[in-house]
């Protein structure tokens, strides 16, 4: 086990009323644009961050959260902006116990915090006017008299790179290069006379090249006109050349080049720069580490989709996430990419979302625990173009293809448009909800389950069975645990009532299968019939429609689903709604559809 | 941290001595068995830098336990020699800092939620009322409570780990007396000085994680005077050393072994030492005494051991001067005679000291230095700056640097800041906070700096503009600020004990007319001098008729007068 970043808390910061997550080893922060995502960071940097300097931590009165009544004299609490960050599994490494063991927390000693407060100073009467008044802590163990010492924010840090778009920049320049420690250190272990050997070459080829008559010639003009221009006091002796012959500073010269060295990376596609400079940095960390300056790192990597083909994210991002916790490094990545979303582990997912007056709030998977199968199950689902689900404000699950294709030629009839209003209809394949439902609750996402009642030869039904277990698994992700016995009892023997609570649960029963709701729906089927007609799905089968036609009566409602399953839903839907006019969707459908677009 | 170019020059220092060169550089478990005069602080300074340099790598550091205040006090303005100072990564103190620093502070909110946040550590009448309240509920006997706290005292030193059997078997009244007593300051939010290592030792051993971040942050573990240390340090390095796997390295000399009142004992180094595990290093030479000095002390301790002195060495003079009478005739005939004798030979006064069995000796010395008008410095229990106070250090330290020292910034103010901040805040205090004591040191000692104050004058102002609002906002619970009141009253020319004196001489930065050194046996340990007058070597008094009678009394005796 490596140490970890296990929990966040944000209180009164920009976005955030109150955030309190759960974090895997890696991390991913998806969210809609301006919801927060870059001040999650950086309240990780006030923490964290040892770059950032104290005039950077003493906040302004408008970073405390919005919503906050700063200036209503009700309210009896003055505002005030906590930070908390828990690490634990450090208790396997002598350098990170070492550095932590002080901050350990009083009620469990497996979690060390580091803590950031801004708050009122005490000594000021009355509300505060302006930033003045207020003052900053940074401290640990939960504990404002265990300030954290500089050698722990060294030592344990956090690094930010910013929206990959500067990589040219960062590569250009000296002082800023990644590649300036790892080169430093490159350069120190060659002898000396080999680095002189190297210099009197450059030195060769900067006489060869001054040899050349045009170019002694401008290097003459040159230098007589700077002298001219300063006096012969203020002579630079400025010479031409490809680089300072200084052995100390030849290495500076060292650039990173592409295609074996002809071209140089300011000519790379920007998403190879991005590349390099990734690459660079990681590496320059690495060295870090090794070199015993730190003994871990968060690396913060903000919208590393700019500049990145989709195939390259999931590529690059990919092989990153496999690396878990390794060598103690984390990552925290930004993004509102569905390429990245789709190769995120589901743990390591951390959803934000704006809840209006409650202000921004965070929800993750990292302390749920799915079975494998189920893992998988869900990971299949959530392949890129599935991904928006995780974007989406809202789900609603269902059985199978024909469904996936109804649901919004349904919820058209009802007057929304699902696309526009961001609702998914997520097709699990099957029955098994159960790990769907768990993941929508735990991310807060308003969802339905469209499920059929599936009557048994004994007077039961599989809908039943599942329904309850349904409601458990969102109970105990809610934190509720099972229901009363007595209420037990009842879910099981009493079928209206199971029918009302599931409803509560988001669980939308028919009363035997969906084929069956269809062939009652008699509005429906005749445009359905049409628009599949239209579908040139070969001549056996437009047969068959064309004798369902003309007599409803002999119509095989399994063979009709099958069909629908075979159809492009997005257009199927378009097509369908043209035709029909006056639809009355079934009632089950009708509530799923009209919980999810009304938020649960 | 360390320097490796001054390690250097220290390591080329004891390059001729193979002994003291395999202790700084072994590797494993040792203790170092060192003389009087072995170099051994000079062989526990240089091994520390070595371990640092070497083998403990940042963020980890190294833990160096010693007798008391003025021990570490040394050794860390030794240690900062060689470019190591105190810090998150190096500890240099008392058992009793380690224990409350280092274990309680940290951890006992996590494993002993009945020690509260806001303990503190009870005052001398604060502990005596628990005695006298604890005697009541357990015995309830017309007796005086505080002579049989004696016994129980030393039970309580003795048997640290109470999850024996021996601490219910032998004297259970007692073990109840302790408990009771406890109770009671418990009651008050209160801890005194033996329980810091009696509390620090539970939570080490009823906790493998605690055990663990103690190895993780330091993995060596140094100890310094093993032999005065008592039950309590041994348990615990034990714990740490022995089960956990922290390296001990161990500097002692059972021989010196003189503090059996506050519970040491000789054989808790012998049995270290015993162990196959532990490489067992002897000093043998002796670069302090010389030849005939080093045969009488043999004498005095009744054992031989293999000491010699360098070739160079001389021998040495020891002179018996019988006097009949009192101890004032004695008193006289020093300063009259003897004092006059030795300067005469060319050495100085500050090269000379008079040494006494108790501190009311010193009180004979201290009037007839008075009364013949020799300057003197006295360093027992009733100096004017207490060796073992922190605070006192501090305050001396600071006279030094305002009446001179700033100009070769020795001490450094760094260190003034830095010993200030640790004062009032303890390991952990905000940049904020560090500042502010930095500029309110600064503040006073430049506006002091080339006045005329005198010593009282100097100190009531020091406390009246800083010191008083240090006190109000210090959050370490066992410094002895009290000790500030002492010396502003000991100091007044009106009524004090000590008279006033000048700054310069307060701070101990006089040339030329030094002071007599006045100190009792117990304090003179480990301290050099030119020439040395034993005063009161009675027939009564070393040793007095109850040590006579006591083999181990007796035992203690000797080694008292070795040292």
């Amino acid at each position: 086990m490596h140490m970890l970043l296990s929990r966040v808390q944000i209180k009164n910061f920009r976005n955030f009323a109150y955030v309190d997550v759960s974090l895997s080893p890696n991390v991913i922060i998806i969210g809609e644009n301006r919801v927060g995502k870059s001040n999650f960071i950086y309240a990780l940097r006030l923490v964290l961050d040892s770059s950032l300097p104290d005039s950077a931590r003493q906040l302004k009165i408008s970073d405390i959260w919005d919503g906050h009544s700063f200036h209503n004299s009700s309210d009896p609490e003055d505002p005030e902006i906590e930070i908390h960050l828990d690490f634990t599994d450090f208790d396997d490494d002598d350098n990170l116990i070492a550095l932590l063991t002080d901050y350990r927390l009083a009620e469990d000693h497996n979690i060390a915090r580091l803590s950031y407060v801004f708050r009122k100073k005490e000594e000021v009467e009355g509300h505060p006017a302006s930033e003045a008044d207020f003052e900053f802590k940074v401290f640990g163990g939960g504990d404002e008299t265990r300030s954290i010492n500089s050698q722990v924010r060294r030592r344990v840090c956090l690094d930010v790179l910013h929206a990959l778009r500067d990589a040219e920049n960062d590569l250009g320049t000296w002082r800023n290069s990644p590649l300036r420690p790892l080169l430093e250190d490159s350069i120190s272990q060659i002898p000396k006379e080999d680095l002189h050997y190297v210099a009197r070459l450059i030195n060769d080829a900067n006489i060869q090249l001054t040899a050349f008559e045009s170019i002694k010639k401008l290097e003459d003009n040159l230098r007589q006109q700077m002298t001219e221009l300063g006096g012969e006091t203020q002579d630079i002796k400025s010479k031409l050349g490809f680089t300072s012959t200084d052995p100390l500073r030849l290495f500076r010269a060292i650039r990173v080049f592409i295609d074996d060295g002809k071209r140089g990376i300011n000519e790379a596609s920007l998403g190879s720069a991005n590349i390099a400079l990734l690459t660079l940095k990681l590496a320059e960390f690495g060295w870090r580490q090794e070199k015993n300056e730190r003994n871990f790192t968060l690396v913060a990597v903000e919208e590393p989709e700019a500049h990145l083909h989709p195939h390259l994210q999931r590529k690059i991002f990919g092989n990153l996430f496999e690396k878990n916790g390794e060598n103690g490094r984390s990552f925290i990545l930004t993004t509102h990419s569905p390429n990245i979303a789709s190769i995120t582990p589901l743990k390591a997912v951390i959803l934000l979302k704006d809840e209006g007056e409650n202000g921004t709030k965070a929800y993750s998977l990292a302390k749920l625990s799915f079975r494998i199968e189920d893992l998988e199950d869900l990971h299949r689902y959530l392949n890129t173009t599935r991904a928006e689900l995780l974007f989406s404000r809202g789900v609603i699950f269902v059985e199978g293809d024909a469904e996936e294709a109804l649901v919004p030629v349904f919820a058209r009839n009802l007057g929304y448009d699902l696309d526009s209003l961001c609702i998914t209809v997520c097709n699990v394949g099957g029955t098994n909800f159960k790990p769907y439902a768990r993941l929508a609750t735990a991310l807060n996402l308003p969802f339905a389950i469209i499920t059929d009642w599936d009557p048994r030869e004994d007077g039961k039904a599989y809908g039943w069975a599942r329904s309850i277990q349904l409601i458990f698994a969102i109970r105990i992700v809610q934190g509720r645990g099972l229901p009363k016995k007595d209420n037990i009892i009842k879910l099981r023997e009493d079928e209206r009532y199971l029918r009302a609570i599931a409803k509560q649960y988001g669980i939308f029963l028919n009363d035997d299968t969906l084929e069956t709701e269809i062939a009652n729906t008699r509005s429906l089927i005749d445009p359905l019939l049409k628009v599949l007609a239209e579908q040139n799905f070969g001549q056996k089968l437009t047969e068959r429609l064309n004798e369902w036609s003309e007599d409803n009566s002999i119509i095989d409602s399994a063979q009709l689903m099958l069909m629908i399953g075979y159809v492009k839903k997005g257009r199927f839907a378009d097509l369908l709604a043209k035709e029909v006019t006056e639809l009355t969707p079934p009632e089950y459908i009708k509530l799923a559809i009209e919980r999810v677009v009304n938020n649960g | 941290m360390a320097d490796r170019r001054l390690f250097n020059l220290a390591i080329k220092d004891i390059e001729k001595n193979p002994e003291q060169l395999k202790a700084v550089y072994e590797k494993g478990h040792c203790t170092v068995l060192a003389g009087p005069g072995s170099g051994k602080t000079k062989t526990l300074t240089v091994a520390m830098a070595r371990a640092l340099l070497e083998d403990v790598k940042d963020p980890r550091g190294i833990a160096c336990i010693t007798y008391n205040n003025e021990c570490a006090i040394e050794l860390s303005s030794r240690l900062s020699k060689l470019g190591i100072e105190s810090s998150g990564r190096v500890f240099i103190g008392t058992v009793h800092s380690f224990a409350l620093t280092q274990v309680i502070f940290p951890y006992a909110r996590c494993t002993m939620p009945e020690i509260s946040k806001d303990i503190r550590v009870a005052t001398a009448t604060e502990c005596r009322e628990a005695v006298e309240k604890a005697h009541k509920i357990v015995f309830n006997v017309n007796e005086d409570p505080h002579d049989r706290w004696k016994f129980a005292e030393f039970k309580r030193r003795r048997d640290v780990d109470r999850s024996q059997r021996v601490w219910r078997d032998q004297n259970a009244d007692l073990a109840d007396f302790i408990e009771a007593y406890e109770k009671e300051l418990r009651k008050k939010e209160l801890i005194d000085f033996d329980d810091m290592p009696i509390l620090a030792l539970h939570i080490i051993r009823d906790n493998e994680w605690v055990r663990n971040s103690l190895r993780a942050k330091f993995p060596i573990l140094f100890v310094d005077e093993y032999q005065d240390l008592g039950y309590s340090l041994h348990e615990l390095v034990l714990l740490l050393c022995f089960k956990v796997g922290v390296r001990l390295f161990a500097v002692g000399d059972p021989d010196q072994s003189i503090y059996a009142f506050t519970g040491a004992d000789p054989m808790l180094l012998e049995s270290i030492t015993d162990r196959p595990d532990v490489q067992k290093i002897p000093l043998r030479f002796n670069y302090r005494c010389g030849k005939s000095i080093i045969e009488a002390s043999m004498a005095a301790l009744g054992a031989e051991r293999d000491y010699c002195s360098p070739d160079d060495a001389e021998d040495g003079v020891i002179d018996f001067h019988g006097i009949d009478g009192d101890l004032d005739l004695q008193a006289e005939y020093i300063f009259s005679k003897l004092l006059p004798y030795i300067q005469n030979t060319g050495v100085q006064l500050e090269k000379i000291a008079i040494l006494y069995k108790w501190a009311k000796h010193g009180e004979e010395v201290v009037a007839k230095a008075k009364e013949f008008g020799i300057l003197f410095v006295r360093s027992d229990t009733n100096a004017l700056i207490k060796r073992n106070s922190k605070i006192s250090r501090f305050i001396e330290a600071c006279a030094n640097w305002v009446s001179g020292g700033w100009k070769q910034a020795d001490p450094p103010f760094r260190r003034l800041a830095f010993d200030a901040i640790a004062l009032v805040f303890g390991q952990s205090s905000s940049d904020k906070e560090k500042l502010q004591i930095q500029s309110e040191l600064i503040y006073f000692l430049k506006s002091t700096i080339g006045t005329s104050m005198s010593t009282h004058q100097w100190l009531s102002s020091f406390r009246q503009e800083v010191l008083n609002d240090w006190r109000k906002r210090s959050r370490t619970i066992s410094e002895d600020w009290d000790s500030i009141d002492i010396m502003i009253k000991r100091t007044d020319p009106t009524k004090g004990d000590d008279k006033d004196l000048p700054l310069a001489h307060f701070g101990g930065r006089i040339e030329g007319t030094g002071r007599l050194n006045l100190s009792t046996l117990h304090s003179s340990k480990g301290r050099e001098f030119d020439a040395v007058i034993l005063f009161g070597m009675n027939y009564d008094i070393i040793p007095n008729g109850f040590e006579r009678r006591n083999e181990a009394q007796f035992k203690e005796s000797r080694r008292l007068f070795y040292v």
